[in-house]
C-alpha cells in the first residue's frame, strides 16, 4: 500500500491535521475538470492551509493508475490522515466527501 | 453481388472448430460479445484466444473484472497455457481491474483510468488482441442503463480506434436476462456469440451459438463443444455438403465365405452393420476383419464400449483370434471407453482425437446398441451419425456392430436406430433351432453398390475362428435386388 513520494508542495507533511489528497484525471475531460473545480473548492472552504493536492493525469502516466488500481476517472485518494479512502467522481455531492473525508460539515 | 466480395478481415482463432463456424475466425479490429451462464467456458474462451493470438505472433491484454489475476494464471495453467511465461515475454499482460469494496461515488465518472491502463499495457507489449472478461461486473459500479450505455461505447469507440481485435465476455443466468439487460452490447459488438451449459438426462452439455456476425456469413446451427484438457473443442457438425467419399474396392472380410457372399468382400470406405442378438458372434466377425486388415498392413481403430482390452484379446483368443500382434507392431489401436463415462460429444471428441492421432484406415465401433447410454437415444443417434459422417469424409471404413434384441425383424431394428441411411452394408446374425441344438447362421440382408447373396448360411464358431460349415455360392445374377421376392425359387 506503499506509495512513492510523488507530492511535490507538502510543507506541512507529518503535521497534525494535514491532508495529502491524490486526485486521478485523464486529460482534460469534463468530468476531471469539474472534480478539479469541486477539490479546490474543498480545500479552500474546509481545509483552509492544511491541505495538499496531488493531482496525476493518468493518460500521461498510467503506471500511477496501475500503482492505485485507478479503474475510473476522477478518482480522489486520501493519502493522509491513514485510513486511506478513495472517492470516484466529480466529488459533487458535497456532504458525501466530508463525511468520507472525516471532515465536519459547516453549520447550516 | 459488391457487398459479398468486399468480405472484412478476420482473425482465427485457432480454437479446433469455431473457425469453421465462424468462416475464418473472429473479425478483425473489431469486438467480439461472448454471453453464457456460470461454467460455460467464457473465461476460457477468451484466455485461449490470447495464448493462441500470442503463439502466432499477436500479442493481447487480458483485463480481469472479476477474478484475481493468480486464479487467471491458475486457470490458464491447467490448460496448459503459461501464462507468466508468456508475461515475462511480453506476450501477453493481465490486468486485474476489481474494485475495493470501500469506494464511496460521488457525482458522475468514467472508465478512462481503466483505458489509460489497458493503453499503457497494449502499447508496451504491442498488443493486437484484448479480451475483457465479466465485463458485466464493471457495469455495475455506474448503477444505471444510461451510464453503463455511455461507457460501453466509449469502451467500444476506443478499442475499435486502435484497431484491436477483442473480445468482451458477459455472464448472463438465462437467454432472457441477455437480452434486457445487454440489448445495445449486443448491438454494438460486431460478432456475438452466446455459450450454453446445460444439464440433459444428467449429461452435462455446452453448446455454442453464433447470434450475429456483421458483414459475414456464419454457421447458424448450435454447436456442440467440450472444455478438453488443451481448451475448447468444437464438433465439427451439420454441414451443409455431404462430401463422403464414394464407395472403394472391395476389400477381404477376413473370411472366404463371406466374401463369396458379398461378391468379393466388403466396399472400402463404406459402413457395414453387423446386427445380431448376443452371443451370435457380432464381436468375433468384426475382430476377425480387423486382423486381415492389420495382416495386410492396414491400421485399424477399435472403438469398445463393452469390454477392456484385456477382456476383448482375451475373448477373441478363445476363438483363435489373436489380437496381440496387431496391436504390438501399432497397427490395432483399442480405445476402450464406458458409455456414461462421458456426455456424447465428449465420447465424439475423444473419437475423433484417436482418428486425427492414429489416421485409421478401418473404424470398429462395438457395439453401438451400448451408445444409448451416453444419454439418450438422441444422444446416441448424434454420436453415430457424426462420427460416420467424419470416417466417411475420409474414406475410412466403418464396421459397427449391434446388439438386437432378436424378437424384431432387422428392418425394423435398424429403422429404430433411425440411420439405415448411412449404412451401406447390413449383416445380420442369428440363432436358429435344430433338433437338439442351436445353430448360427448369417445372412446379407443390403450391401449397397454390389451383388449379394440372399442365402442364410449357416456357421460355426470354432477355436480357429469362424467357419462356414456350408459352401457359399457367389450371388445370382437376381440377387441383390431383393433376397425375399427371390426366396421361394
Amino acid at each position: 500500500m506503499s506509495q512513492p513520494p510523488r507530492a511535490k508542495r507538502s510543507p506541512g507533511k507529518g503535521q497534525r491535521g494535514h491532508y495529502v489528497l491524490r486526485l486521478f484525471t485523464a486529460g482534460d475531460g469534463s468530468n476531471s475538470k469539474q472534480a478539479m473545480v469541486n477539490l479546490r473548492r474543498l480545500c479552500r472552504e474546509h481545509l483552509s492551509g492544511r491541505c495538499t493536492i496531488e493531482v496525476v493525469d493518468v493518460a500521461r502516466d498510467f503506471q500511477a493508475a496501475v500503482r492505485d488500481n485507478i479503474l475510473v476517472t476522477p478518482a480522489l485518494i486520501l493519502i493522509a490522515p491513514r485510513p486511506r479512502v478513495m472517492i470516484l467522481g466529480t466529488l459533487g455531492d458535497l456532504q458525501k466527501v466530508l463525511v468520507a473525508l472525516r471532515l465536519p460539515g459547516r453549520e447550516a | 453481388m459488391l457487398a459479398r466480395c468486399r468480405s472484412i478481415s478476420k482473425v482465427a482463432t485457432q480454437i479446433p472448430g469455431f473457425d469453421g463456424v465462424l468462416e475464418g475466425g473472429l473479425p478483425r479490429g473489431r469486438t467480439t460479445l461472448v454471453s453464457g451462464g456460470p461454467g460455460s467456458g467464457k473465461t476460457v474462451l477468451g484466455l485461449e484466444f490470447l495464448c493462441r493470438g500470442a503463439a502466432a505472433g499477436e500479442p493481447g491484454v487480458f483485463v480481469t473484472f472479476e477474478e484475481g489475476a493468480e486464479a487467471i494464471r491458475r486457470n490458464a495453467m491447467s490448460m496448459g497455457w503459461n501464462l507468466p511465461a508468456l508475461e515475462k515475454a511480453g506476450k501477453v499482460a493481465i490486468i486485474e481491474a476489481r474494485f475495493g469494496a470501500e469506494e464511496v461515488l460521488s457525482g458522475e465518472f468514467d472508465i478512462l483510468g481503466l483505458l489509460a491502463i489497458v493503453g499503457g499495457h497494449a502499447k508496451r507489449i504491442g498488443a493486437k488482441r484484448v479480451v475483457m472478461d465479466a465485463l458485466d461486473v464493471l457495469l455495475r459500479v455506474f448503477g444505471d442503463r444510461r451510464r453503463e450505455r455511455t461507457e460501453l461505447y466509449r469502451l467500444h469507440d476506443w478499442l475499435i480506434n486502435r484497431k484491436l481485435t477483442s473480445v468482451l465476455s458477459v455472464k448472463a443466468q438465462r437467454e432472457g436476462d441477455m437480452e434486457a439487460q445487454y440489448e445495445f452490447l449486443e448491438f454494438m459488438a460486431d460478432c456475438v456469440i452466446r455459450l450454453d451449459h446445460r444439464v440433459v438426462g444428467q449429461v452435462a452439455t455446452r453448446r455454442f451459438r453464433v447470434i450475429k456476425y456483421r458483414g459475414s456469413g456464419f454457421g447458424t446451427n448450435e454447436y456442440p463443444y467440450v472444455i478438453g484438457h488443451h481448451g475448447l473443442v468444437l464438433i465439427p457438425v451439420s454441414k451443409t455438403e455431404l462430401t463422403h467419399q464414394p464407395l472403394g474396392p472391395k476389400i477381404r472380410s477376413g473370411l472366404a465365405g463371406l466374401d463369396a457372399m458379398l461378391d468379393g468382400g466388403y466396399r472400402r470406405a463404406s459402413c457395414i452393420l453387423i446386427a445380431g442378438s448376443s452371443g451370435t458372434g457380432k464381436t468375433t466377425l468384426a475382430t476377425t476383419f480387423a486382423q486381415a486388415a492389420c495382416q495386410r498392413g492396414e491400421k485399424v481403430l477399435y472403438l469398445s464400449f463393452e469390454e477392456s482390452q484385456e477382456a476383448l484379446i482375451g475373448g477373441m483368443l478363445s476363438a483363435g483370434i489373436d489380437l496381440r500382434p496387431a496391436i504390438r507392431s501399432r497397427r490395432l489401436m483399442v480405445q476402450t471407453a464406458l458409455p456414461e463415462a462421458l456426455g456424447a460429444d465428449g465420447h465424439l471428441i475423444r473419437a475423433l482425437g484417436a482418428i486425427d492421432a492414429f489416421k485409421p484406415n478401418h473404424l470398429i465401433v462395438d457395439a453401438i446398441s451400448a451408445c444409448v447410454r451416453m444419454g439418450s437415444q438422441q444422444a446416441a443417434f448424434d454420436y453415430l451419425m457424426r462420427l460416420v459422417g467424419v470416417v466417411k469424409e475420409r474414406g475410412i471404413t466403418c464396421v459397427l456392430t449391434n446388439q438386437s434384441s432378436g424378437l424384431l425383424g432387422a428392418d425394423e431394428e435398424l429403422s429404430g436406430i433411425g440411420f439405415s441411411s448411412v449404412v451401406d452394408a447390413v449383416i445380420q446374425l442369428h440363432f436358429v433351432e435344430a433338433d437338439q441344438q442351436i445353430d448360427r447362421q448369417i445372412l446379407v440382408i443390403k450391401s449397397r453398390g454390389s451383388a449379394h447373396s440372399n442365402r442364410r448360411e449357416p456357421f460355426v464358431i470354432t477355436d480357429q475362428g469362424i467357419r462356414f460349415t456350408s459352401n457359399p455360392e457367389p450371388p445370382s445374377v437376381q440377387a441383390g435386388q431383393a433376397g425375399r421376392k427371390d426366396g421361394g425359387r
